[in-house]
């Protein structure tokens, strides 16, 4: 399952390069996040805490963080384990700047296993959405935080 | 009393039913009863680590918890009943719990025990199973390619058997003036009942009893093999079908679940009950069709067809099921000629296994899709030749005065006239003023289509020579018992499992009529191994034909002994004693009669009896029939497809089934909507779509779109009656006959009104967006 996802940043383009890979602004943005520490170099455990549609409870998730072209684009890979099922994605990150402003684009290959799969996944789409939404403007905001 | 064999009467099942008296598997409630929950795989193949069950059991309210390991010693794996000769077939059984590996999504790795149902659910997350992932192959093509995995070392290609029946001389083709070739895809469904599975067991320690109450279509069959991997004689296993929400053969066959519940009864000696979700019902209960059919025809250019040939590639699912091999071979290739005369035929079948649920009988079993291929192919022969779709059903229907009609692969047609029931079928349509209707409609930018379907259907399964020759791994005869008690009413016991299809009514109807007594003094009681003699259930329309073929001669003997004993009482020869309409009297001697209650009475008190007559009043048959039946009819549907969305609209459907003699025309008429119901659904609607991956995307309604009352339009039904010769009703099955016929009508219609746009077949379901492609692309070619 593709899922594509668009959010602008007011914010100029070396800040959110900068910031978006922070592993504060990282832990105080991602939704109902419990726990989120670095590893290894670029490779994140967190623990979410999520409650959008089928996708609910505790997702135990690994991330990580290759092919970085700074200030342009970086790749996630997202392995998530929860009750409902297992998530697998590889998200491409684009960083494009538009005036003032800064636009990130997330193209995602989604993989989900379980119920998620069987009850979720037409409605999984959605729920990534309003899930990715909560994620970028709760960076944001904590981004002005940080340089303010 | 008036005759009630042919009455219209209300179901005697209704009233408890409808008014909430049901008493389902799910209605029983024992003292100190526990629940079961499985814990299912969400991989379609994996390899399995380990299963950690410790944080699970330290939840308050479960009692235990079985892995693979726990009971692989202990419960024998389920070997599939029909093991089909001759096909190098290499069954894999269904292990209870899967130990080293899993094969589809949905499989069972571990049971959980508890005092609730809730804590039960609970402790699934608890547990936790470390798998390494597989590559998986969910379609069966892609199965047979060289680079694909295989899922058992010892099956080479994931194939299971590869079947062939029949000839055609190769020349046939070679000079046929027409061959058409056609690859259709009958897509994977999934039975719906609206009772999922169930099963609750109940074991006495002291006497080593075990009582199962399941969901099942044929409760000796479960007991046979129940007793055979849970190691119980039959004599202390007891099956019992209580009250049952529908089956459509997916309650055929036999699963590991509600083993593992009589085990777990056993083990922890307290009660057990588990009740399938939905959910889990869309993984875990068989599937159904799946089958890809490559069919050629070969005919000459005025009309005739001279050969069949297909090629079906069906997909088993992980395991071999119960009838899995059977359905897309014997039922399905048996039949490939359809209602026609078609010197020659060919069948190949190959078996393949893949990773998903195994496949199993559904509604029509084999025959759906044998009657789709050939009433799709017919119609592509039709537009090759120029000739209109019934033009070509007319020179090669079996013409009347040819039965019994023995058809290229040896099936034994048994009655009728196939070519009446066609003429019926255009005449209560108006076929003739439909296509002119069709023209202006075309004219008018509507697109309006017509679809015929004559199908024949191989019913009543079966004698049981036939059964042991076709590897069925059992019998297919029948019981009935009528035990007449002291004030006349009456008992039928049968061991054919009825659970929807009203046989207690008709049953009930016949017995009245042999009897002369109301059908309120009558019951039947089936679907409990204890109090049934041996059977082998309900499923392939058989249980009037076959079990009802039982009931006549069982009835017969009961009015033959009555008869004796009258004749003693009013002191007569037997053979001056008529017996008519509940009363026994001697011609010309008014006063000499005794009514139908009163031999009963006489009987069971055995007072005075004629000398060597035993006491009691019951008759039992053992009916082994001569052969198989065939229902067959014509079906023509009407459809308009809408040139913006490409959503088909049914107009008008009309059906005329010769079903053989009819003994409740309600039940019938009944049985014939619900199987067209489903046929439509199949048709229009309803597919299991899994992944690349294999993970099942449609395991919901939300998914997996089920028909309902208001997508139909008013079916209009009628009959001809031809009893069938092979048994002593006349009767021949009806619950098959709607679902299949009905889907290849559905789509010769669609395509038929798609010919503007050089449409010549799509895959079903034919939904919006498949018909709107299409009109699309032929736009384009155009």
């Amino acid at each position: 399952m593709k899922i594509e996802y668009t959010y602008k940043f007011a914010l100029p383009k070396s800040t959110v390069w900068t910031y978006i890979q922070d592993e504060d602004v990282l832990r105080n943005s991602l939704p109902g996040c419990k726990s989120f520490e670095e590893i290894t170099s670029d490779v994140y455990v967190a623990e979410l805490g999520l409650n959008t549609g089928p996708v609910k409870g505790l997702f135990a998730a690994e991330v990580q963080q290759t092919d970085q072209i700074p200030p342009n684009s970086y790749r996630l890979h997202v392995k998530g384990k929860g009750k409902p099922g297992e998530i697998n994605a590889i998200a491409e990150m684009f960083l494009e700047e538009t005036g003032d402003s800064t636009e990130v684009a997330c193209i995602a290959e989604v993989e989900v296993t379980g119920l998620l799969a069987a009850v979720g996944q037409r409605v999984l789409g959605g729920v990534a959405k309003v899930i990715l939404g909560q994620f970028f403007k709760a960076a944001e905001k904590e981004m002005v935080k940080v340089i303010s | 009393m008036p005759y009630v064999v042919g009455k219209p009467l209300k179901r005697k099942e209704d009233q408890k039913l409808i008014t909430g008296h049901g008493h389902f598997t799910d209605d029983i409630k024992l003292p100190d009863m526990l629940y079961a929950a499985m814990k299912r795989s969400q991989y379609a193949h994996a390899k399995i680590k380990s299963v950690q069950v410790d944080e699970a059991l330290k939840l308050p309210g479960v009692i235990a918890i079985y892995t693979g390991s726990d009971v692989q010693d202990k419960i024998k794996s389920i070997r599939s009943i029909w093991l089909v000769p001759g096909c190098d077939l290499i069954p894999k059984d269904r292990v209870p719990l899967a130990t080293d590996k899993v094969n589809y999504v949905g499989e069972a790795v571990a049971m959980v025990i508890a005092d609730s149902r809730y804590v039960a659910y609970d402790a699934l997350d608890l547990i936790e199973v470390e798998y390494e992932e597989l590559p998986a192959v969910v379609h069966q093509e892609e199965a047979l390619e060289a680079t694909a995995p295989t899922i058992y070392d010892d099956v080479p290609n994931n194939i299971a058997f590869t079947w062939k029946a029949g000839a055609v001389p190769e020349d046939i083709f070679v000079n046929a003036d027409v061959v058409v070739k056609q690859r259709f895809y009958e897509q994977r469904v999934v039975a719906n009942p609206m009772e999922t599975r169930a099963a609750v067991a109940h074991f006495n320690p002291g006497s080593g009893e075990l009582t199962l109450w399941c969901t099942t279509q044929n409760p000796h069959i479960h007991r046979m093999t129940y007793s055979d991997i849970l190691g119980i004689p039959e004599t202390k296993l007891r099956v019992i079908a209580p009250d049952m929400g529908g089956g459509f053969g997916a309650k055929i066959a036999v699963y590991t679940e509600e083993a593992l519940v009589a085990f777990a009864a056993m083990d922890l000696k307290q009660p057990v009950k588990w009740i399938e979700n939905r959910q889990e019902h869309f993984l875990a209960t068989s599937h159904a069709r799946d089958q890809v059919i490559t069919t050629e025809l070969a005919g000459t250019k005025d009309g005739k067809i001279l050969a069949i040939r297909a090629k079906n590639i069906a997909n088993l699912g992980a395991y071999l099921s119960t009838m899995g091999a059977g359905v897309p071979t014997i039922d399905f290739g048996l039949m490939i000629t359809g209602a026609y005369t078609i010197p020659y035929a060919e069948c190949e079948t190959i078996g393949v296994y893949t990773n998903t649920t195994p496949t199993d009988a559904y509604r029509g079993a084999g025959k759906p899709e044998a009657s789709y291929q050939i009433e799709r192919i017919v119609n592509l022969y039709a537009d090759k030749i120029g000739m209109d779709q019934v033009e070509v059903r007319r020179i090669n229907l079996v013409p009347q005065g040819s039965f019994p009609y023995t058809n290229a692969m040896g099936c034994n047609y048994d009655s009728g006239d196939y070519q009446k029931v066609l003429r019926t079928a255009l005449d209560t349509i108006n076929y003739d003023e439909l296509r002119k209707e069709q023209e202006e409609a075309r004219k008018n930018g509507r697109l309006v289509g017509v679809g015929i379907s004559t199908y024949v259907e191989l019913c009543g399964l079966g004698p049981s020579k036939v059964a042991g020759a076709i590897g069925f791994g059992g019998g297919l005869w029948e019981n009935s018992t009528i035990r007449v008690h002291p004030s006349g009413k009456v008992t039928i016991f049968t061991g054919a499992s009825p659970h929807g299809q009203g046989e207690k009514t008709t049953f009930s109807q016949v017995v009245a009529d042999k009897f002369g007594i109301p059908v309120e003094d009558i019951e039947l009681v089936s679907g409990d191994t204890l109090i049934n003699s041996m059977g082998w259930g309900t499923y392939g329309s058989r249980t009037t034909p076959v079990a009802g073929g039982a009931l006549a001669l069982a009835a017969e003997r009961v009015v033959e002994k009555a008869k004796t004993i009258a004749a003693h009482e009013l002191e007569v020869d037997v053979s001056d004693v008529d017996f008519n309409n509940g009363v026994f009297s001697v011609n010309g001697h008014p006063e000499k009669v005794r009514t139908f209650q009163e031999i009963a009475w006489s009987a069971n008190n055995a007072w005075n009896l004629p000398e060597g007559v035993e006491p009691a009043l019951e008759g039992q048959s053992f009916f082994d029939p001569p052969d198989f039946v065939y229902p067959f009819g014509a079906h023509i549907c009407v459809v308009e497809v809408d040139q913006d969305t490409g959503m088909v609209k049914l107009k008008k459907y009309v059906c005329v089934d010769d079903v053989g003699r009819i003994i409740n025309p309600l039940i019938v008429e009944g049985q014939i909507h619900g199987g067209i119901a489903q046929g439509i659904g199949q048709a229009l609607w309803e597919q299991a779509v899994y992944s690349e991956k294999g993970q099942l995307l449609s395991g919901t309604f939300m998914d997996y779109a089920m028909p309902k009352a208001s997508f139909f339009p008013m079916i209009e039904s009628s009959f001809i009656e031809s009893p069938s010769p092979v048994n002593a009703l006349g009767v021949k099955g009806v619950g098959e006959a709607g679902t299949t016929a009905a889907p290849s009508a559905i789509v010769n219609a669609v395509i038929d009104a798609l010919k503007p746009f050089g449409v010549v077949d799509l895959e079903m379901p034919l939904t919006p967006e498949k018909v709107w492609t299409a009109m699309q692309e032929g736009r384009n070619i155009k």
